[in-house]
């Protein structure tokens, strides 16, 4: 498997940009969902160009699987439109389905037949057969590292294994773009990681890959990304443009072997403007000023007046978490 | 350790009352099933139908016939003009019982050294209502006997010779009950098993999670209904095969009919159970709340296939509802076969009945598995 270098995509704004001139493999206009006068989706409006990894990213109950649902036909939108590759889903749905993979939020492939079995299933019920289906069945194997296990039952597999084996027959049939709703979760972090390696493989090769997540270091591995949040997109863009966009202030970082004891400081006596935002990470305290101020010379007063130790007080880059939180609250 | 038991117990009562329909199939299912089934079997036994050839054609015959309906077991006898035609009507079903009176009973009735005789024939293929016919007949022969008693006091009891019914019973020789239950039984086998085996097809994948796959998957509705509903047909007609073979020649019922024939119908009435099988299979959440409604529908089914009680003594609208259940013709056309070589002559009205209630259900259900899958 190729091992990707440049995971900080997120720092690069123009790596694999696509220039608008591209013809976007998804695109919806307005689409939203209704369930009686709960609104899971309000208005959804994105563009997804070929051969990128795009982030969907939100809180659960944010509207994410709901939006899938919607794109792929399986849901009728309440309000909106959304065509794939070029193709309106609710007018001809089925002309999609070849040529679209999906992996579902809950395992999907059956648990009591062997990974053959399922790989054979998944084949033949996108219309491959005898040689082509082979084939890929054997590329599926070598992909997922389960050569040689493919007549063990699925279900004896463990998490990490089962979740390249869906991606797999997800896209036995070589769709134009996979549709991932949540496919690491509950993963461990070095599977997840070998996981995306596949994914950045699958966008190297042009397939579009949509991806949701609530993973927040999964997230700058995308090339592009949206927000979601009660059924709203918040911000849309490069991890980049997002971080940009989306933080009013900058991140401070004080690093402190008591920083619960910065923490507590802090939050009793900053009485400057707004409460700041803060959030302990094991030795450090991230803060999220709420301007592009440079608020290092108070933070390190208040520390010193009540005798907190720390080391360091410093700006450092935002992470999409930092993003995150800030706009969610 | 008590209150731990005690939470258990509070949390199985939550579980119970979040699965709403299971509390209700307990009680309401099993209450309702004992009250219809009890309704319909409680009652008496009457409005059977009744044939009777009258040679005699004298005011004791006439008596003796007044006496028969009276008892309230029969419906109004038709009169017969001769025996080929009694023995059509038996040979097709259509009535319980034939009484054939010799044109010398009333004769013998008044000799007080004659045994007057009278004949009787009996459905035997349906046991349960042959034999209340039965015992009805046999109480007037009682009746009548003791009336003479009554009439000819001078004559010693001993000189008396006593009323002698001859019996022939049709069709059942021994008018044993495994043949009235086992062919009913193998009925209701095929349809519990296609419709079960078809409830699960749906309800399964839904409760595994797969369902959402399968249907991205560029199947079409029809595909999956198709695919789906192929190994049902083989499993039950097999069953089916296996089931008969079984009560030939492990129970002795015989197939008097036409096998082929029976063959055919046996696929058509599986093919609308499975119609009926695939609507639960889709508005059920689960593989066990499919269970439960098979067994509401197999249970109400069963009561109408005359299994426990004849249909024709069940309340007038019931009897009417009896038509619209595709188990009750298929049940006629399984007796029929079996156990009265009956053909598509004598059959015909239960087929169309099936074919159209088919056509019916399966038109229904189709469309409503198709809107509830996409």
């Amino acid at each position: 498997m190729l091992k990707r270098n440049n995971r900080t995509t997120s720092n690069h704004d123009n790596q694999n940009q696509p220039d608008s001139g591209k013809i976007a493999v998804v695109s919806t206009r307005g689409l939203g969902k209704n369930f009686g006068d709960f609104s899971a989706v309000r208005s959804l409006t994105l563009d997804i160009y070929p051969g990128e990894i795009f982030g969907f990213l939100g809180p659960n109950g944010a509207g994410k699987t709901t939006s899938i649902r919607m794109i792929l036909g399986l849901l009728r939108p309440s309000t909106g439109s959304a065509s794939v590759l070029g193709i309106d889903v609710q007018k001809n749905p089925e002309a999609i389905r070849p040529r679209v993979g999906y992996m579902a939020q809950r395992f999907s492939l059956y648990n009591d037949l062997t990974v053959l079995q399922n790989l054979q299933f998944y084949g033949a019920a996108y219309g491959l057969e005898n040689d082509r289906l082979a084939e890929r069945i054997n590329s599926a194997l070598e992909m997922a590292g389960l050569r040689g296990r493919e007549r063990r039952k699925t279900a004896a597999l463990a998490g990490g294994w089962r979740q390249r084996l869906a991606l797999g027959a997800a896209i036995l049939h070589q769709p134009e773009i996979v549709f991932l709703d949540e496919p690491t979760a509950g993963v461990d972090p070095v599977s997840r990681r070998e996981f995306w390696d596949l994914l950045y493989e699958l966008a190297a090769g042009g397939v579009s890959v949509f991806v949701t997540t609530h993973y927040m270091d999964e997230a700058e591995h995308c090339h592009r990304l949206a927000f979601i949040q009660r059924g709203e997109v918040i911000a849309q863009g490069s991890p980049g443009e997002i971080k940009r966009q989306a933080v009013d202030g900058r991140v401070l970082e004080v690093v402190s072997e008591n920083a619960g004891n910065v923490l507590k400081v802090l939050e009793q006596l900053w009485e400057e403007g707004e409460s700041l935002e803060m959030d302990l990470y094991g030795a450090s305290v991230r803060i999220v000023t709420p301007d592009q101020r440079d608020y290092r010379k108070q933070v390190r007063t208040i520390l010193k007046k009540s005798g907190v130790v720390f080391s360091s007080v410093e700006y450092v880059e935002p992470t999409l978490e930092d993003v995150f939180i800030a706009s969610m609250r | 350790m008590s209150s731990r038991i005690w939470s258990l117990v509070k949390k199985e009562f939550i579980h119970l009352v979040n699965d709403w329909w299971l509390p209700l199939f307990m009680l309401l299912g099993g209450a309702t099933e004992l009250l219809l089934v009890g309704w319909a079997t409680s009652r008496p036994i009457t409005n059977l139908p009744l044939v009777v050839l009258d040679q005699d054609r004298s005011s004791a015959s006439r008596a003796f016939i007044a006496q028969v309906e009276n008892t309230g077991t029969f419906r109004t006898a038709e009169e017969a003009s001769d025996l080929d035609e009694i023995h059509d009507e038996l040979r097709r079903g259509d009535v319980t019982a034939a009484i054939v009176i010799p044109p010398d009973y009333a004769d013998k009735l008044l000799d007080s050294q004659a045994q007057p005789e009278v004949a009787v024939l009996l459905n035997g293929a349906e046991s349960i209502p042959a034999t209340a016919g039965l015992r009805a007949i046999e109480g007037v022969v009682r009746a009548v006997g003791d009336e003479l008693l009554l009439e000819t006091l001078s004559v010693p009891e001993e000189e008396l010779s006593g009323f002698v019914p001859r019996l022939r019973v049709w069709f059942n020789e021994s008018l044993s009950e495994a043949l009235y239950t086992t062919p009913a039984e193998l009925g209701l086998m095929l349809e519990f098993t296609v419709l079960l085996f078809a409830a699960l097809a749906f309800s399964r994948e839904r409760e595994l999670g797969t369902l959402e796959q399968l249907l991205v998957m560029p199947f079409s509705s029809m595909e999956l209904i198709i695919g789906k509903s192929i190994p049902v047909v083989i499993i039950g007609f097999t069953d089916f095969l296996l089931m008969l073979g079984m009560v030939h020649f492990v129970f002795g019922v015989p197939v008097r009919g036409s096998l082929p024939l029976l063959l055919v119908l046996a696929l058509i009435y599986l093919l609308v159970e499975l119609c009926k099988g695939l609507v639960i299979s889709v508005m059920s959440r689960s593989q066990h709340q499919a269970f439960l409604l098979v067994m509401m529908v197999g249970m109400a089914d069963f009561m109408f296939t005359g299994y426990a009680a004849p249909v024709e003594s069940m309340p007038q609208l019931l009897q009417a509802a009896a038509n619209l259940v595709p188990a009750h013709h298929w049940m006629e056309i399984l007796r029929g076969i079996l156990l009265k070589a009956s053909g598509i002559e004598v059959l015909w009205p239960h087929i169309m009945a099936l074919v159209a209630l088919g056509l019916l259900v399966g038109g229904f259900s189709i469309r409503y598995v198709r809107r509830a899958l996409d």
